[in-house]
């Protein structure tokens, strides 16, 4: 059952990588990493991490994909085709592609052969009650790699930080004078006793120009 | 024995197992036609008319018309949509409601034919971080629907159910994280269980404010039901949806209004447990259970009685400015009176 399963999730994660580099459309590329995320977190569940499976899709598949979902969305590309026949590129690019593929295959081949395969022949390491669960990534955390993950906490609150203060700044060029549609209403006063009793509408129709213009020193109105 | 998921301390044959994903199936899915007349009775009442009353007695047979109805339509889709995609969404949404369904304990342990059996689908040692990775899977049902359909409302409501989504996340999850400090476990059953002395609605009351506010709007419920206000946005993602596919979508939306219904029931209000010391035989637990979720499932439809929907911008303010907030400051203060108590 195990092996049925193994199978299917590794299936599905190679699937998705592959998926993702192949996929020309942006939204199949998130949509393939999605499927991969999941998959790998089926992986975990088979290696007992529940925990560490659980977090991988609430924090990836959950959140972070979310995001690229929303962006990617927003760009459009829907008639984009999903597959990558005739992709662009010259000759050199594929050739340095092909280069450093090569190179990292060539990379891990070494690491693997190693370290890695000495593990295959073995039982690997032993299950004790317990392995994986909440309190005992907890208790690793606040003990043995405490530094680590307070140093992680601090990377992702600068990170917050520096993504508030970016937000801010590109606030501050946005122009103030637009006319807010209450104020037009005022301004033209209408549903209003001075519209019923005839306000003259010649006035009313000033007004409307003066808030079109509200700043003629920076020239930047009609904004509404 | 211990599953992938979560470690059962007794030994349950795999006949219980088949028999219990057989029961947590039916018991879902029946809960939700139920609910839906429930719901159009209430809103009826509570808008001074009758309801449906047409079809059965009282007008009980009021949901199986609605649902074979939509059953037999033609299945259709845009011209613009993309077939296998629009295809995908509703089963994404209705395989993860049932299978959040899974983890609601419905009663302790029991002898049913010498066998000992939980009275739940699976009881899951990280408890509600299931219910939020499927939760989160769920997003993608309503996002692939709306983006799929090639409509541009569609897409606005899928737009705004993902903005919803991952703001209102947040405080839900943290809203727990009381709960799960104060109980010592994530296994809901032990949740339960340490609630013999006092339901955790009394001690956790911020938490359980926090949550069932954030539960309105993970539920896309009134209120917060702006990922499908019919009155800008014809019905939001499920616009270009109709037959089954929609019975699907709508199927997984009133299954995860049980669902957290269930999760409140079991985590705030002491599960299958009865007040004053009163123990009832086994057999009477899941109707406990049932009586406390039809509790929370009368306030869901009671707000959506009585509160119009928010803006989109207060929606936002409310979830960042206010929930977060509170959330995050029960959740250090229970932290603190813990660890002060110990």
């Amino acid at each position: 059952m195990a092996a049925v399963l193994f199978f299917i999730a590794g299936i599905g994660a190679v699937a998705g990588a592959i998926g993702v580099i192949s996929a020309r459309n942006p939204f199949y590329s998130v949509l393939a990493l999605v499927a991969h995320l999941i998959s790998l977190a089926a992986l975990f569940l088979l290696l007992r991490a529940e925990f560490v499976a659980a977090a991988q899709v609430i924090v990836y598949a959950g959140a972070v994909m979310v995001l690229y979902v929303f962006v990617v969305s927003y760009v459009g590309l829907r008639d984009e085709p999903w597959h990558t026949m005739g992709a662009p590129g010259g000759a050199a690019l594929r050739g340095g592609a092909a280069l450093f593929g090569g190179a990292l295959a060539v990379e891990l081949m070494i690491a693997l052969l190693g370290t890695g395969l000495r593990a295959v022949d073995s039982r690997g390491a032993g299950y004790v009650p317990g392995f994986g669960s909440p309190g005992q990534i907890g208790d690793l955390l606040l003990t043995k790699f405490l530094f680590a993950f307070e140093l992680a906490s601090f990377l992702l609150l600068i990170a917050a930080v520096g993504a508030v203060v970016l937000a801010r700044r590109r606030g501050e060029g946005e122009p103030e004078g637009a006319p807010e549609a209450t104020s037009v209403i005022e301004a033209l006063r209408l549903g209003s006793m001075a519209e019923a009793v005839g306000a003259p509408a010649s006035t009313a129709a000033t007004r409307l120009a003066e808030l079109n213009e509200p700043d003629q020193g920076e020239g930047r109105g009609g904004g509404w | 024995m211990s599953a992938p998921l979560g470690t059962v301390s007794y030994w349950e044959p795999w006949w219980i197992q088949v028999i219990k994903g057989i029961v947590v199936f039916a018991i879902g899915l029946q809960l939700v036609p139920v609910v839906l007349l429930v719901e159009r009775k209430l809103i009826g009442r509570f808008q001074n008319r009758y309801g449906p009353n047409r079809v059965g007695p009282y007008g009980l047979f009021q949901p199986v018309a609605d649902i074979g109805k939509l059953l037999f339509k033609e299945q259709f889709r845009p011209r613009t949509s993309v077939a296998l995609l629009f295809t995908l969404a509703p089963m994404i949404s209705i395989c993860t409601a049932v299978a959040a369904f899974a983890i609601i304990p419905f009663g302790n342990t029991q002898d049913i034919f010498g066998t000992k059996v939980g009275l739940y689908g699976i009881d899951v040692g990280i408890g509600p971080l299931y219910l939020f990775a499927f939760g989160s899977i769920a997003f993608y049902g309503l996002m692939l629907g709306g983006w799929a359909s090639g409509s541009k409302y569609s897409f606005l409501g899928a737009m705004r159910a993902a903005a919803q989504l991952i703001s209102y996340e947040v405080s839900q999850a943290l809203a727990l994280v009381g709960v799960v400090i104060t109980a010592g476990s994530l296994s809901l059953t032990q949740i339960v269980n340490a609630q013999r002395g006092m339901w955790y609605v009394v001690p956790q009351l911020v938490g359980f404010l926090v949550f069932m506010a954030a539960s309105f709007a993970e539920t896309n419920r009134a209120p917060f039901d702006l990922a499908e206000a019919d009155a800008e946005l014809v019905g939001g993602y499920n616009t270009e949806y109709g037959g089954a596919r929609f019975a699907s979508f709508f199927f997984a939306e009133y299954l995860n209004v049980v669902v957290v219904s269930g999760i409140a029931a079991t985590v705030f209000l002491g599960g299958w447990l009865l007040p004053f010391g009163i123990h009832p035989p086994g057999w009477v637990d899941p109707f406990v259970v049932l009586g406390k979720m039809a509790l929370f499932v009368s306030l869901f439809i009671w707000i959506r009685a009585t509160l119009p929907r928010l803006r989109y911008d207060q929606l936002m303010a409310f979830g960042w400015k206010v929930l977060l907030p509170l959330a995050t400051l029960n959740a250090l203060v229970t932290a603190i009176v813990v660890v002060a108590v110990h």
